[in-house]
């Protein structure tokens, strides 16, 4: 049984990003793999059997709970260290890093991936595409923050952006680390890219997958890469 | 006495009126926009000796509009906004009219300022939920906006449904407020106090924070109902306080539900444009052919990301159509729920397929004006 653990869905739920743990299911399914979701709320522990952790997009107060409630025993970073995968989507995504600044104030984030996030000057908001050397096509989102995220030493891109703005630095978007993922692609992102979402469910399986045909999921993205300006 | 500048504004205005109507237009936008442009204090100038209510909200505005300018007819004319035209020009071309009450619609982002340059009698707030995100951006920085203004507004009177934490923390300052509650109902962006940022306590559709908002009151406190009861209760509250007599609504009044019939077939159209609006619509007895129409304009919401938070389960067992500019989107969204369902190029192309009489089509916001107005 696959266990994908759902992390404070009513603080990190602001832009739709559950859907990726419902895709990650369903193509589960399709193979006929048996996975779980488990909704973690801001007042629960977090399991350290998870074979999927997924955080999604807040608003700054929000964030600021769920960084404070993810601090304690420090499950994230010990899960990913023995391989557990993780995907976290904009404002999870700046949580994961060493630190994160809004305009007053500075926090010490959960340090699983080598990045760094600072306010900017404006709101990036609108539809994203970006290549990652990990999928054969381009990946696409929307994206709708406000802040810049810079990369240390320790840490790849997760792609480079063909449109859009991403990290807001370096033409890059999100960072990767072994089987930790951060973006800023809504969407869901797994949603509009089913081959993501195939990728982690082989990290976290530990084998690779059997093809499915799913033709409305190959459509749908292909539709959407289409679109791109 | 209005000013020769205004005067002269609102004759120009009233002629570009007459002539974007011939021209088939529904002639609302360009005669406001007109006036502003000659006279940028319009608003404030035609508001004067008005008794001016505005109506507020993420969803609800335009029929609780409705449903309060009708109360308030009772007393004398109303000048009011016609077809969710919603924003400054909107309300410079409604505000023209020589009645004495003008109701009006505002727009979330624009009602601090329409509040400033009315002077309301009576503000109607009535839920603030996730919309259009990619202008909004968080449903907080509204609510921040409303705080400030409304607390400002020291002459208003606050009309506030307090079960949304939102509104609630809106009018926490302000001045004169009728708390109104009807309980029980959850909030779906509502998981943090937006007033000090704790974690809410919910029980039951009833919130608390440590910082002492709540919803809990004594008066003012009806039981729970659908949104188109609670409006119209909200807007008889209204109506109260300016001296008229309440009326009873029907319930599709107070609904952005439309029947029409098309091809022999009776197609009842409901505006569904965010996730809350879903949510409430999903709830309703549907027929059993079902039509989802998806658009992704402006003021539809450039990002459809939010269809992943409405559950779609109840449409197991029906038949679906859907269509629109991103019925793709709607499609997998309800594939992965389990729902297979029929894409076509149209509504008309889904009515011939649906095997009843009667369709239920639940409509994007761009699309229920394209196929109902």
């Amino acid at each position: 049984m696959l266990e994908i653990i759902r992390i404070h869905n009513e603080l990190l739920g602001t832009y739709g990003d559950r859907g990726n743990s419902d895709v990650l299911q369903y193509r589960a399914g399709l193979r006929r793999i048996k996975a779980r979701v488990i909704d973690i709320s801001y007042l629960d522990a977090v399991p350290r059997t998870g074979d999927i952790y997924l955080l999604g997009g807040a608003e700054d107060a929000a964030q600021l709970l769920s960084l404070q409630a993810l601090r304690k025993g420090s499950i994230l970073a010990k899960a990913a260290s023995k391989g557990a995968v993780v995907l976290a989507i904009c404002a999870g995504f700046q949580l994961l890093g060493t630190k994160y600044q809004t305009r007053d104030e500075e926090f010490a984030g959960l340090g699983l991936l080598d990045v760094e996030t600072t306010p900017g000057d404006k709101r990036l908001v609108g539809d994203i595409a970006v290549k990652s050397t990990l999928f054969a096509e381009p990946l696409t989102g929307f994206e709708n923050h406000s802040s810049v995220t810079t990369l240390g030493a320790d840490v790849q891109p997760f792609a480079t952006v063909i449109s859009g703005n991403g990290n807001g630095v370096a033409n890059l978007d999100g960072a990767m680390d072994k089987n930790v993922f951060g973006t800023y692609l809504h969407g869901p992102v797994l949603a509009r890219n089913p081959e993501f979402a195939d990728l982690l469910l082989e990290r976290a399986l530990g084998e690779a997958l059997n093809p499915v045909n799913d033709e409305l999921a190959d459509e749908y993205a292909k539709w959407r890469r289409a679109l791109i300006k | 006495m209005r000013s020769l500048k205004l005067r002269l504004a609102i004759s120009i205005a009233k002629t570009a009126s007459a002539t974007s109507r011939l021209l088939g237009h529904k002639g609302e936008t360009l005669p406001g926009r007109i006036l502003l442009a000659i006279e940028p204090e319009a608003i404030s100038l035609l508001a004067q000796g008005k008794e001016v209510i505005l109506v507020s909200g993420t969803n609800g505005k335009t029929s609780t509009t409705k449903a309060v300018a009708q109360i308030v007819s009772q007393l004398g004319d109303v000048a009011t906004s016609g077809s969710g035209s919603n924003l400054a020009w909107g309300a410079a071309n409604a505000l023209m009219s020589p009645a004495p009450y003008a109701v009006l619609e505002i727009d979330e982002l624009h009602l601090p300022s329409i509040i400033a340059q009315t002077d309301p009698t009576i503000v109607l707030l009535l839920n603030l939920t996730r919309d259009q995100l990619h202008r909004m951006h968080e449903v907080k920085r509204v609510a921040d906006r409303w705080h400030v203004e409304c607390s400002e507004a020291t002459e208003t009177i606050f009309v506030a449904d307090i079960d949304d934490p939102y509104i609630n923390y809106a009018i926490v300052n302000a001045q004169n407020v009728v708390r109104v509650s009807f309980g029980g109902r959850n909030h779906a962006d509502g998981a943090v106090c937006p007033r000090c940022g704790s974690y809410l306590s919910w029980v039951r559709g009833n919130y608390s924070c440590i910082c002492g908002l709540t919803n809990k009151i004594n008066e003012l406190k009806f039981k729970k109902g659908s949104a188109a009861y609670r409006n119209a209760i909200l807007a008889n509250i209204v109506g109260e306080i300016v001296g008229a007599n309440p009326v009873e609504f029907d319930k599709s009044a107070l609904e952005r539900t439309v029947t029409k019939e098309i091809s022999g077939k009776k197609a009842h159209f409901r505006l569904t444009k965010n996730p809350a609006s879903w949510t409430e619509a999903l709830q309703a007895d549907l027929h059993p052919d079902v039509i989802l129409v998806l658009n992704a304009r402006q003021v539809d919401g450039i990002d459809t990301s939010w269809l992943w938070d409405v559950s779609f389960k109840v449409l197991k067992g029906h038949r679906v159509f859907v269509t629109g500019e991103r019925a793709l989107d709607m499609a997998y969204r309800i594939h992965v729920e389990g729902i297979e369902s029929t894409v076509v190029t149209n509504v008309d192309e889904a009515l011939a397929q649906c095997a009843g009489n009667e369709v239920s089509v639940l409509s994007a916001y761009t699309a229920f004006f394209e196929l109902v107005m």
